[in-house]
């Protein structure tokens, strides 16, 4: 390797510089010496000999010069003088650098806090082995990602396309035994996951499958926590090993910590707590196992073998698919079932990215921010153009006077281009800076109580390298066309002073092509804005058919060591003295609370209807007690709610909404009427419903869904009830004082409840969370690009106003008003004001439709954000673009002409 | 002018090589005997701007292709010695190939069309 050689030789010449030049003096004159030497022996005089040898060596300042050069950096030298001056430059003018340097702060900035966030969601591998190897195995073509239990026990004992197979699932696991729920975020993993991920123990031991069998291993119970719980809950001892932790009311005992870089498989929820898939049926005693058939919770993934591909599993696992089927999967009910079943296989899908949430949820949204913020700093990159240029013209007679001298039109294009750069890599800093903060306020933003959101977005290479490209990208947008216009301009035309009235006009041109521009690309991001913003309004007024103000959500969880009856009772005696508390106006309780994730759906069998497909008898379900739709203000339209009549043994009856009725019974009287399901109930008897209600339209899992068909059963008629329920209490208390005295109202009836407590009006708001966030920034950065944009316009109109001050001063000298001064600066603004709006209209048409999705209760070709923006942008200019006017119109006429 | 000798100057690019191939047969120079020695085998048709033999010289010892050592000369003046290295006697090789090979091809075609200088 020659060059490091070189590299090494150049360093020990650094090192022993002084020397190097005495050393060459002494070399050159012995030369010299010996020639005249030479010389003098053949007979020439000393003066001769001596002038002679001197002119056959040459120049030795030159020799010196260029034997130093030899060994220079002369890159590196050139350089270091560039950034001299480019920093000289930059400092001269305070102005125009801050302007620049902070649109780019804020343009790059909001552009790597976006980044950042796709980076970690979609773009960074799980950091565990080879993670490009991991593969999902999944049911049918874009089936579920969840399988069942003994799908996974037949798939792990009989599989031969991976080298390693993992299952695990995630479920929230409570600390406390009792009281206010104490969260854990917790794994259900296969035995050998941790084995196969390749992430080893950073104390203590991973799993082994030993440890994973149905009700526990020979250890007992056993759980591996994350790093972060360690040191949070254990203060990092290293000796917590045996240590125990309880989950949901059992002793686990921990075998092993985990390394800090292993968070678990889900991107936006870092683990803390693992436990053998065995241990569901220590923490979930009310599923028998049999029932694990019906239940879909397992995640399965395989490590591909090193030389095998992904079709090459996939293709082996479907040979298997069958005869694993038929050990694991429920018999079809009917044909139709079967024949579906039939056509099912196994479909690998890569896994190697990790499970994200934000991945799914805030595909679009993260999409149209990062468009947006690309705009923004496009809009900052035309604005600075805009500056350079005016620059440029400023400097021209420096610059034609360099090149005149000999300067090559390279050598001033790099330093005007290094100038360039440095405003780029400054903005790039900046930006950095502001992204990491960014991108944490973001994700703070996007995180909610039920979906918490725990992304890392460290700096990494990606974002670095994004951002270094962004610098470069926009300082070649900005600078390079400014650099080389300003070089282009042959000498003639430059040393001449009279021609910048025909260049101004090119220049002007160009300015207003940027400017107009800039006024398009604000237009589009207001409009965004405006429709964003209109979406939140809409989403947050839109009627969801109850009303959320004033309501406490209380969960209660009671241990699994009950019976059905006893829960029952003990949720009865809850609801009781609930509604006893000083305050409250009213009180129910519910299995399912309105927007919120969960769901309860079932086929059904109304009288009388006859589907055209089995999707129309879906019913979207609910159980209730007495009293819910009075506290959740609820309408009923026609009969009446549950109340003291609903016993366990009354008769059934069910209320439904009016989707529902119309959809079922059209326009017959729904109430009398019943609806079958197939539920299995004790003694073979078939589940019949009367309906006794019908009540308002609500919101089911979103504000923003297609209305959806309802039913609500009776919680007075539920077999099993469920270990936890949720009470809606309506109450004028501050919610303080009621959660407070509802925790010690509680836990007089029953010490073991674990509970929960939000407001139903925050339930509402996180489901908005898309909304508002896409609402909030698209403002953010429409304001933004519109600053950008009236900077820009202030700025040319003064640059135009600064080049026209002697065509001014005559105008004024001749007679012309201050008003028509004034008009005549703003006639060119409203040109590029109109052209730059007209663009910006038709761009936000085009690109409208990209958004149509993302919207609710207006249209992307709505009028109003449309006329909003022109107005806002007509606003602005208007400002913007009359103070120089203004400015101009106060000229001295005189001193103007003086100048000139 | 004809009467006295011809000086020309050294084809671009080829000092590298001449010095190269004066070290390579005389083994350890300093600078001035160089500039002799290439005058001398050359008898003087080749005349060196003596100057640019030191730019040359460093450049050379940049590559790694010679070292120098200070010495003491006939005169008992100190002067800077230089020696080839393994990696210049490769580069003079590959030099001379390459300078024979070109000078051949130009050698061919100028006798292909010899016939018409007189």
């Amino acid at each position: 390797m020659n060059w490091i050689g070189e590299v090494l030789r150049r360093l020990h010449f650094r090192l022993r510089g002084s020397r190097f030049d005495r050393d060459l003096a002494e070399e050159m004159r012995l030369h010299v010496d010996l020639r005249t030497a030479d010389r003098v022996s053949g007979g020439m005089s000393v003066e001769e000999a001596d002038a002679a040898a001197r002119q056959q060596f040459g120049n030795t300042t030159l020799v010196h010069e260029s034997s130093r050069e030899a060994w220079g950096w002369t890159f590196m030298d050139r350089l270091r003088q560039d950034l001299q001056y480019a920093t000289r430059s930059l400092l001269s003018q305070p102005g125009f650098t801050a302007t620049a340097v902070l649109s780019l702060v804020l343009g790059i900035g909001a552009n790597t806090a976006i980044f950042s966030i796709v980076n970690a969601v979609m773009l960074r591998s799980l950091p565990v082995e080879d993670p490009q190897a991991l593969v999902q195995v999944k049911l049918g073509a874009g089936g579920d990602g969840e399988l069942n239990t003994p799908l996974w026990e037949q798939i792990r004992d009989h599989q031969t396309a991976f080298s390693g197979v993992l299952a695990y699932s995630q479920e929230r696991f409570n600390l406390a035994d009792a009281g206010e729920v104490r969260p854990a975020q917790g794994l259900y993993v296969s035995g050998d996951f941790f084995r196969v991920l390749g992430v080893p123990a950073a104390v203590g031991r991973t799993f082994t499958p030993a440890d994973d069998q149905w009700g526990g291993g020979p250890d007992g119970l056993v759980a591996v926590v994350s790093h972060r719980f360690w040191q949070s809950h254990m203060k990092g001892d290293p000796e917590a090993i045996g240590k125990r932790v309880r989950l949901n009311r059992q002793s686990f005992a921990v075998v092993g910590v985990t390394p800090a870089w292993f968070t678990g498989l889900d991107i936006e929820r870092a683990y803390d707590v693992a436990i053998p898939i065995g241990s569901h049926a220590v923490l979930h005693t009310e599923l028998q196992r049999a029932e694990h058939t019906f239940y879909w919770w397992l995640r399965i993934l395989g490590r591909i073998a090193p030389g095998s591909t992904v079709a090459l599993a996939e293709e082996k696992m479907r040979a298997i698919a069958p005869q694993l089927f038929r050990a694991a999967l429920p018999p079809g009910r009917d044909a139709r079932e079967r024949a579906e079943q039939a056509k099912t296989s196994f479909v690998l899908t890569p896994a190697g990215l990790g499970f994200s949430q934000t991945r799914i949820q805030y595909r679009s949204a993260l999409f149209a921010l990062m468009s947006i913020a690309g705009v923004v700093l496009l809009i900052a990159c035309a604005n600075i153009a805009n500056l350079l240029s005016a620059r440029g013209a400023a400097r021209q007679r420096e610059l034609s006077v360099r090149l005149a001298i000999g300067a090559s039109r390279i050598r001033v294009v790099r330093q005007l281009m290094t100038e360039s750069l440095l405003i780029a890599a400054i903005g790039a800093t900046g930006g950095l800076a502001v992204a990491v903060w960014g991108s944490r306020t973001l994700l703070t933003l996007l995180s909610s109580h039920q979906t918490p959101i725990d992304i890392s977005t460290a700096l990494d290479w990606r974002v670095l390298a994004f951002t270094t490209a962004a610098a470069v990208f926009t300082a070649i947008l900005f600078g390079l066309v400014p650099s080389v216009r300003s070089t282009r301009l042959g000498l003639n035309t430059v040393l001449k002073e009279n021609q910048r009235a025909l260049q101004g006009g090119r220049r002007f041109l160009s300015t207003k092509l940027l400017v107009g521009g800039q006024i398009a690309l604000s237009m589009l991001l207001l409009v965004a804005a405006g429709l964003f913003a209109g979406t939140l309004r809409n989403l947050l007024t839109s009627d969801p058919g109850f009303d959320r103000r004033n309501i406490t959500l209380m969960n209660v969880d009671l241990p699994q060591n009950t019976t059905a009856e006893q829960r029952l009772e003990t949720f009865r005696q809850i609801l009781n003295t609930v509604r006893s508390v000083p305050g409250v106006v009213s009180a129910a309780h519910s299995v399912l609370t309105p927007i919120s994730p969960q769901g309860w759906a079932e086929p059904s069998k109304p009288e009388g209807f006859i589907a055209k497909s089995p999707r129309d008898t879906v019913l979207f379900l609910n159980s209730v007690s007495a009293g819910y739709f009075r506290t959740m203000r609820t309408p009923i339209l026609m009969g009446r709610e549950f109340d003291d009549r609903e016993t366990p043994t009354s008769a059934r009856v069910m209320l439904i909404n009016e989707s529902a009725a119309r959809a079922f019974f059209g326009s017959e009287n729904p109430i009398g009427k019943t609806i079958a399901f197939d539920r299995r109930r004790a003694k073979g008897e078939r589940d019949v419903y009367q309906v006794i209600g019908v009540v308002k339209d609500t919101k089911y899992n979103r504000l923003n869904e297609q209305q959806r068909r309802i039913g609500y059963f009776s919680s007075e008629h539920e077999l099993a009830p469920a270990l936890s329920l949720r009470y809606a209490i309506l109450s004028d208390l501050t919610p303080e004082s009621l959660i407070a005295s509802l925790r010690s109202t509680v836990s007089t009836v029953n010490r073991d409840a674990a509970l929960e407590f939000r407001s139903l009006d925050a339930q509402v708001k996180e489901s908005l969370l898309q909304p508002r966030l896409v609402a909030v920034l698209s403002t953010v950065f429409g304001g933004l690009a519109l600053l950008l944009a009236m900077v820009g316009l202030y700025g040319s109109t003064m640059y135009s106003v600064t080049q026209r001050r002697g065509e001014i001063g005559v105008r004024m000298a001749m007679g012309a008003q201050r008003g028509s001064v004034i008009w005549l600066m703003m006639r060119d603004v409203i040109t590029v004001l109109v052209i730059g709006m007209a663009a910006g209209l038709a761009a936000s048409l085009a690109l409208g439709r990209l958004v149509a999705s993302m919207l609710f209760g207006l249209r992307f070709n709505d009028p109003e954000p449309l006329v909003l923006a022109v107005a806002i942008l007509v606003l602005c200019a208007t400002v913007a673009a009359f103070l120089p006017a203004a400015k101009a119109a106060r000229l001295d006429p005189m001193t103007a002409l003086r100048e000139e | 002018m004809a009467a006295t000798t011809r000086r020309d100057e050294i084809p671009p690019g080829t000092l590298y090589m001449l010095i190269l191939r004066v070290l390579g047969r005389h083994g350890e120079m300093h600078g001035y005997e160089i500039a002799n020695s290439i005058q001398q085998v050359s008898e003087d048709v080749l005349q060196v701007e003596e100057g640019s033999l030191y730019p040359a010289l460093q450049r050379m010892l940049l590559k790694g292709w010679v070292t120098a050592n200070w010495g003491v000369t006939a005169g008992n003046r100190r002067a800077r010695y230089y020696k080839l290295t393994t990696l210049g006697r490769k580069q003079l090789h590959s030099e001379v190939e390459q300078y024979q090979r070109v000078s051949l091809a130009i050698q061919r075609v100028l006798q292909a069309t010899g016939g018409d200088l007189g």
